[in-house]
């Protein structure tokens, strides 16, 4: 072994051993005590932290796609550059403050806090599946287009399977950050799991802090995971082995 | 069959793409849209199957005028292919070359027999490309898979826009020439656009030479060499359009007008067979130590000898 | 609308206060963040195994929900007395900073044109002098871009930093919660899409500047 991959070694057995510390700090002193001796009150914060979670992205998605698709058409391309800046606008905009704004509309309660991160995740799923579906090739485009196929062969067929790995990139960051910014769905009665944190904080509770904390970290990092597993099943084999090859080549 | 009567083009705020362009493609004919960059010739190739829109006048394809036609059935009876070869990144080579049969609704069986011909008319083997994706394949092969996919369904037209125009000189060659095999076999009437002169001689039966929109010639290769109507048309052949066309005629050619003697005893010179071009017998003779050349004769006699002076009379004939 | 106008006109200079409050925080802790994170990313282009180690621990620490690393960071850092406040937020901000500022470096100086490279070495540059007059130069548009995500996402985090206790515009929203004050929540929130999006403008201003003439 070379020095180099010593240190990356030395490296990665670290921040293992610093993450199993964590864990056995944690339970040495009885840290995940809330979630172990509450384990109903534990689930009804989790269900209601994943309600939050798949409506308001699945009326993300049921959004963003079908729009991205509709300003990639050539009817509506026009419109393309005002809904892409507006985007890139709104992405600048912090999550609390989204939240904020959304609690000044609706008022208190899980209606604005589905609200807020519907429109929180809105904007990567809409920015990547136009990016996705411009960036196929024109020529593939003219080729099925000359070949005879219909504009919806032409969208499921070729333009959809080669945006996905695009497309999916944007909803694994929409459901990541969904995730975590659902954590501060308390703030504005929203509840989830951010109420076992923000309850911790205010009483300065371990328990209450890393009961909370913890599973909505694991639960951010496990759909992360996910996501990054659901790539390698719908993008294209072939696709997926060219961008392989073109990085390789980079 | 392809004919365009009349066809005009005009792009809102009055410019003339396509001006009054009326043309015949015979059945089995191989045409060449050639003309510098904008003249108008792929719109006019995009046109046939509609990928662009006529303003005025009409395109009929094997007698049928197009705008009777259902745009998307249409397109799949005719064979398209295009210069960034447009295969599908996300399908196998056999999916990409079986777009078409796809679309047609053709049984598995027939698919896979139809593939297995193409690849093997193209000159690859079937079973090493069957599961292969495009970035797996050179520039080459891709094009090659590219003509492949245009004659799945057996298209009688086919519609070709600078397919090697992306290829490195040495593989274009190449692949013009197998693509010269392939039309021998199947007689497909093939309108194709270049920019490039030397490919449009090698290939075609009859060009089209455009310029701004309209047609300037359209005639045999050799005719368009030897025989420019315009200025515009000799200035794009180049000054060496007679040596150019020297290629285009065989020893035989020269023959014909000559009564040649059989020679007694060995000939002083090279001997040339009928199917030579006239441009190597002609490049062979400008060497200083070489005066006479010899051509095979019938039933194995060499008749001769032709001079330089002889492919001068044939040159002042041609281009009369 | 009067009345947000007139709860405007009332605490302008407390806004104001929050707002310089705020960006103390980012100065501090985007210092910091590129200070370990260029050198970092330039290191990591020597070692191939080592990048992609701490390139996934990266960005599995930019996966963690912001609210619950503070979460987590409380009672670990109330061992020494600082649980809440100010150092957390920075350490946060920090850690949150390296994904973009580390990643864009490290492709920044790998994605120097290697004929340039090759240059560089063919007319007698050292290692060192390579980096400075080549790669960094060539790189720079790419790490002030690293530099200027960092950024928009701290000032987010920032703003949820508030809420254990690190001060700035997140205490508007905060206060203006507790106390049922509509107004205050919607200064906040707007003071800090503001910036966010003033910042955002203003580095792409300075990353066009950074570009050496040519690139």
């Amino acid at each position: 072994m070379n020095t180099k991959a010593f240190i990356a070694w030395v490296v990665k057995i670290t921040f293992w051993v610093l993450i199993a510390a964590f864990f056995w700090w944690t339970i040495s002193n009885n840290l995940f005590s809330q979630l172990l001796e509450n384990p109903d009150q534990f689930l009804g914060l989790l269900g209601r932290h994943l309600q939050i979670v798949l409506i308001s992205s699945s009326m993300a998605l049921a959004t963003a796609i079908p729009a991205g698709i509709l300003l990639t058409r050539p009817k509506f391309r026009k419109y393309e550059w005002i809904v892409v800046n507006t985007a890139n606008l709104g992405q600048t905009i912090p999550s609390l403050a989204i939240l904020a704004l959304a609690m000044g509309f609706f008022g208190i309660g899980i209606q604005a806090a589905i609200f807020a991160l519907y429109v929180y995740s809105l904007l990567p799923i809409l920015q990547n599946t136009i990016a996705g579906l411009k960036s196929v090739d024109p020529a593939a485009k003219d080729a099925a287009t000359g070949m005879g196929m219909t504009p919806a062969q032409i969208l499921f067929k070729i333009e959809l399977p080669m945006a996905a790995s695009s497309m999916i990139a944007g909803i694994r960051t929409a459901i990541v950050l969904n995730i975590g910014t659902t954590a501060l769905a308390y703030l504005i009665g929203g509840g989830g799991l951010g109420v076992w944190i923000f309850t911790g904080i205010q009483l300065f509770d371990n328990t209450y802090l890393i009961s909370g904390a913890v599973p909505v970290t694991l639960l951010a990092i496990t759909a992360d995971q996910f996501f990054r597993f659901l790539q390698l099943f719908l993008v294209p084999k072939g696709i997926r082995k060219a961008q392989k090859a073109a990085a390789a080549a980079a | 069959m392809i004919e365009f009567t009349n066809v005009s083009k005009t792009y809102p705020g009055g410019v003339k793409a396509i001006d009054d362009v009326s043309l015949t493609i015979e059945h089995g004919e191989f045409v060449v849209l050639l003309g510098p960059s904008g003249c108008g010739k792929t719109t006019l190739l995009r046109m046939v199957n509609q990928l662009e829109d006529i303003t005025e006048g009409s395109i009929a394809v094997e007698g049928k005028n197009i705008h009777d036609l259902n745009k998307i059935d249409m397109r799949r009876e005719i064979g398209y292919v295009i210069q960034s070869n447009g295969l599908f990144p996300n399908m196998t080579i056999e999916e990409n070359v079986m777009v078409v049969p796809n679309l047609l609704g053709w049984s598995k069986e027939k698919r896979a027999e139809r593939f297995d011909y193409l690849m093997d008319l193209i000159g690859m083997p079937p079973e090493n490309y069957r599961g292969s994706f495009p970035h797996e394949l050179s520039g080459g092969q891709q094009q090659r898979i590219g003509v492949a996919r245009a004659l799945a369904a057996d298209p009688p037209v086919m519609l070709m826009d600078e397919p090697f125009g992306a290829l490195d000189p040495i593989i274009r060659s190449r692949i013009q020439e197998e693509f010269m095999d392939i039309q021998k076999k199947l007689k497909k009437t093939i309108l194709f656009v270049s920019h490039d002169i030397d490919e449009a001689i090698k290939l075609a039966d009859k060009i089209v030479l455009l310029k701004d929109g309209e047609i300037q010639q359209f005639d045999r290769p050799a005719e368009l060499l030897n025989r420019p109507v315009n200025d515009f048309v000799s200035e794009f052949v180049g000054e060496d359009s007679v040596l150019k066309s020297l290629n285009l005629y065989q020893v035989k050619d020269l023959q014909a007008t000559l009564d040649l003697p059989a020679v007694e005893g060995s000939p002083d010179g090279k001997v040339f067979h009928p199917h030579d071009s006239l441009r190597h017998v002609l490049a062979h003779l400008l060497h200083p130590s070489r005066q006479y050349v010899y051509v095979e004769g019938e039933d194995g006699t060499t008749n001769g000898p032709v001079s330089v002076e002889h492919i001068e009379a044939f040159v002042r004939e041609i281009t009369a | 609308m009067m009345d947000f106008l007139d709860y405007l006109g009332r605490n302008y200079a407390d806004i104001f206060a929050h707002t310089i409050e705020h960006m103390q925080l980012l100065g501090v802790s985007l210092t910091i963040a590129v200070l370990i994170g260029v050198p970092l990313g330039i290191y990591l282009t020597t070692n191939e195994q080592l990048a992609s180690t701490v390139l996934q621990a990266a960005s599995i620490i930019l996966t963690i929900p912001s609210i619950a690393l503070f979460g987590v960071m409380i009672p670990i850092l109330s061992t020494i007395g600082q649980g809440i406040g100010f150092l957390p937020a920075v350490i946060a901000l920090i850690l949150y900073s390296q994904l973009p500022i580390i990643r864009n470096t490290y492709t920044a100086i790998n994605n120097v044109d290697p004929n340039i490279r090759d240059a560089a070495k063919g007319i007698g540059m050292t290692t060192l002098q390579r980096l400075w007059k080549v790669e960094i130069p060539n790189g720079m548009p790419l790490i002030m871009a690293g530099v200027r995500t960092a950024t928009v996402l701290s000032i987010g985090i920032g703003a949820i930093a508030a809420f254990i206790g690190s001060g700035g515009l997140g205490v508007l929203i905060d206060m203006g919660i507790s106390r049922g004050n509509q107004n205050m929540v919607l200064a906040g929130a707007i003071a800090i899409s503001i910036l966010a999006i003033a910042a955002d403008f203003g580095l792409k201003k300075i990353q066009v500047k950074f570009s050496p003439k040519g690139i």
